[in-house]
């Protein structure tokens, strides 16, 4: 069924929905043009979830389909996104690491090095805010401007004087065409930069992780060794205080899904810096702060999901903690004191810390049960699934 | 009955015959100095030409610009955007009259981007081959002696995502993806010598003030950013202004005034509407913008960063 209006202007109107007509010429290579925006409503996907799984909340404006994931999925891996045409969205998210890169903090297409750590995108679907600390990203369509058009500091590096250049590779390949016309019916010419962020979009929300050992257990399939238990006891306690803030089914405290009507998108300082005994974060990872510049937002970032967080170090925003031995010993201790160079100063102390970061006395045997617990939600099944896995890879290799 | 011709045209009828009507620039009429003529009829076509200078002398990519700052620095243009928005012309009973935008490549009915930088020299860093040195669009017959607007984006659409937002926000550069907005203005030098900065950071190569709202928090469940604490949008007014005769002339030397551009002592590198960024108190004073709550202090009255000139 073909409808006077694009999903461009859909989105548009959704975001200045006071502006009615105001935008009525997109410019961005899909105005003019007509669509069908009825082909996702459910027609061609099904989630596949664990039953204590919400379902996923998806944008109106970019409904899922099978076509656009794997559509999605291409771009997601394609190299020739990046303005130097030398790095993809998976350089820094790679499955086999949940989707993080293994670095303490990324490095940019041009070689810039970005000063916080990759994020996974295991059940980003649910994530109520994106980042390790922005308050205003709520989607990923939005989020994705970021990594795609930043400046500071250029990650996939496309610019005004690339971007179009950077939609003609896609449209010169042999595949993209068909792929585009797939997912995005009815639109013509549909390669433009609203279907590649909404592509790649649908693919993130395809990420689920629902099937680690826990999960497992949770249905009765397995059991938990004596440790695992222990440390399953311990995390869920109030000894640990763990699920505090990594709580839900999905191990963090930040949850949107479908039915959500009020969402709450709480931040957290952990101590883990307190420069000078001020209370201060180095620059220009200081939290929420950076955004607010509120002396209350100091130090306040995310509390990121912990499924499949054996394979996602080194830890926290800065990657500063290497291991999952060494974040245990840190949370034990209530913070961390840094007794020399320019961030010396007790995070312990911190006056903006978290409440439920304590001191806890925590010997090495819980520490260890709780990191044995933590295994267990490594989900290998999502870490090796062929529909998450590089396409290209898949092609060379028939 | 000073103004019997006052058109109360509908504004969608206004719109249209603006789009309709051929393009040229007529009096705006009443402006001092030109009392005797009658005020006209129709809607009338307005241009309000924009220009950069430092002190008295023109601005432009590729040339020097001389004593900016409290050090007196040389440095080169690097980028000179901004987004114009709520222009208005004030009639002669004081009323604020909504210029009505017309609709191109560098406006949309509620925000223009004026680009005074060529990609030239310095420029070729940061900037876009295409200049924008004119507002256009229409105001009711009548007869008008001002002018005032504001240097922002409306949050209406601020908000937008980039790659799908209509001209003129569909600029990647004028994006400010992690505030979730738009850069309001993108004003940036390459001083002489660089910028020193705290040890151990190098020394920068620019001088930085990108002005846009923070503090921006979405709500998750519609997908939307609701509201940021800090607007940090500049309003000015101009009580005598003929758009014939006059232009608006944003001076360089005046928004750097109290600045040393020669270092930056923390923060980002110059002033990124930063509530804690030691450079910014200097950077919104000059702008009258009130730094802590991000409100535009009396409406910019005192404001020299902008002044009109004869044509």
């Amino acid at each position: 069924m073909q409808r006077p209006h694009s999903p461009l202007r859909m989105a548009a109107w959704v975001v200045g929905a006071s502006l009615v007509g105001a935008l009525a010429l997109a410019s961005c290579g899909g105005g003019g043009t007509s669509v069908s925006d009825t082909s996702g409503h459910g027609a061609s996907w099904t989630w596949s979830l664990p039953s204590f799984f919400p379902t996923p909340k998806v944008p109106a404006t970019n409904p899922m389909t099978a076509e656009k994931v794997e559509l999605g999925r291409f771009l997601f891996y394609d190299r020739r996104l990046s303005g130097n045409g030398t790095q993809a969205c998976a350089s820094c998210h790679l499955q086999s690491k949940a989707f993080t890169d293994g670095l303490p903090t990324a490095i940019g297409s041009t070689g810039e090095s970005h000063p916080r750590n990759a994020q996974g995108l295991a059940n980003v679907a649910y994530n109520a805010t994106l980042t390790w600390a922005n308050p205003s990203l709520v989607t990923l369509e939005k989020q994705m401007e970021t990594p795609l058009f930043g400046n500071d500091p250029i990650e996939m590096g496309v610019n005004d004087a690339n971007k179009q250049e950077i939609l003609a590779r896609l449209a010169a390949d042999t595949g993209y065409p068909a792929r585009f016309a797939k997912a995005f019916p009815g639109q013509g010419d549909a390669i433009n930069w609203a279907n590649v962020i909404h592509a790649i979009a649908a693919f993130q929300r395809s990420l689920v992780s629902g099937n680690s050992k826990y999960d497992q257990y949770l249905r009765g399939a397995v059991r938990l060794s004596a440790g695992e238990e222990r440390g399953m006891n311990l995390f869920f306690g109030e000894k640990a205080e763990c699920f505090h803030c990594h709580s839900s089914f999905n191990f963090n405290d930040q949850i949107v899904h479908a039915g959500s009507r009020l969402v709450e998108t709480p931040f957290h300082n952990t101590g883990l810096y307190n420069i000078g005994s001020t209370g201060a974060f180095p620059e220009p990872n200081r939290g929420v702060f950076e955004l607010t510049h509120l002396a209350k937002d100091m130090g306040m970032f995310r509390a990121p999901s912990l499924r499949n967080v054996e394979v996602t170090g080194p830890y926290m925003h800065d990657g500063s903690i290497a291991t999952l031995e060494d974040v245990l010993a840190f949370y034990a201790a209530g913070g961390r004191n840094i007794t020399s160079g320019p961030h010396a100063g007790d995070g312990r102390a911190n006056p903006n810390k978290n409440d439920f970061i304590t001191q806890i006395d925590l010997n090495a045997q819980e520490q260890a049960d709780i990191v044995a617990f933590l295994k267990t939600l490594t989900d290998h099944e999502f870490l090796t699934n062929p529909r998450f896995a590089d396409p290209f890879a898949a092609q060379q290799t028939p | 009955m000073k103004h019997p011709q006052l058109n109360r045209f509908p504004l969608r009828a206004t719109a249209l015959t603006a789009v309709l009507l051929p393009l040229f620039l007529t009096a705006c009429g009443g402006g001092s100095g030109s009392g005797a003529d009658p005020a006209p009829t129709g809607p009338q076509n307005i241009a309000i030409e924009f220009a950069a200078k430092a002190g008295n002398v023109p601005v432009q990519c590729g040339s020097k610009i001389a004593g900016l700052g409290t050090g007196n620095i040389g440095a080169e243009l690097r980028d000179l955007r901004f987004y114009v928005s709520n222009v208005a012309l004030i009639n002669d009973k004081g009323e604020a009259v909504p210029l009505t935008l017309q609709a191109n490549d560098w406006q949309s009915k509620e925000v223009a981007l004026v680009d005074l930088e060529d990609a030239t020299g310095t420029c070729a860093e940061a900037g876009t081959a295409g200049m924008n040195k004119q507002i256009l669009g229409t105001v009711p017959g009548g007869t008008y002696k001002g002018v005032q607007m504001t240097i922002g984006v409306p949050s209406s659409v601020n908000h937008s995502d980039y790659a799908v937002a209509a001209k003129p926000l569909d600029i990647q550069a004028m994006g400010w993806s992690w505030q979730a907005g738009r850069k309001f203005a993108k004003i940036e030098i390459n001083p002489d010598g660089g910028v020193a900065r705290p040890a151990p950071a190098a020394a920068g190569k620019s001088f930085f003030v990108h002005l846009g709202s923070t503090g921006c928090t979405g709500n998750p469940v519609t997908g939307e950013t609701v509201s940021c604490a800090r607007s940090d949008r500049m309003d000015f007014k101009f009580d005598s202004f003929d758009a014939t005769k006059q232009k608006v002339v944003l001076d360089i030397a005046q928004l750097f005034k109290g600045s040393d551009v020669s270092k930056d002592e923390g923060g980002a590198v110059g002033c990124m509407s930063g509530a804690t960024d030691p450079e910014c108190p200097a950077i919104f004073n000059a702008l009258k913008i009130d730094l802590a709550s991000g409100q535009s202090v009396s409406q910019g009255a005192g404001q020299a960063v902008f002044r009109t000139e004869a044509k």
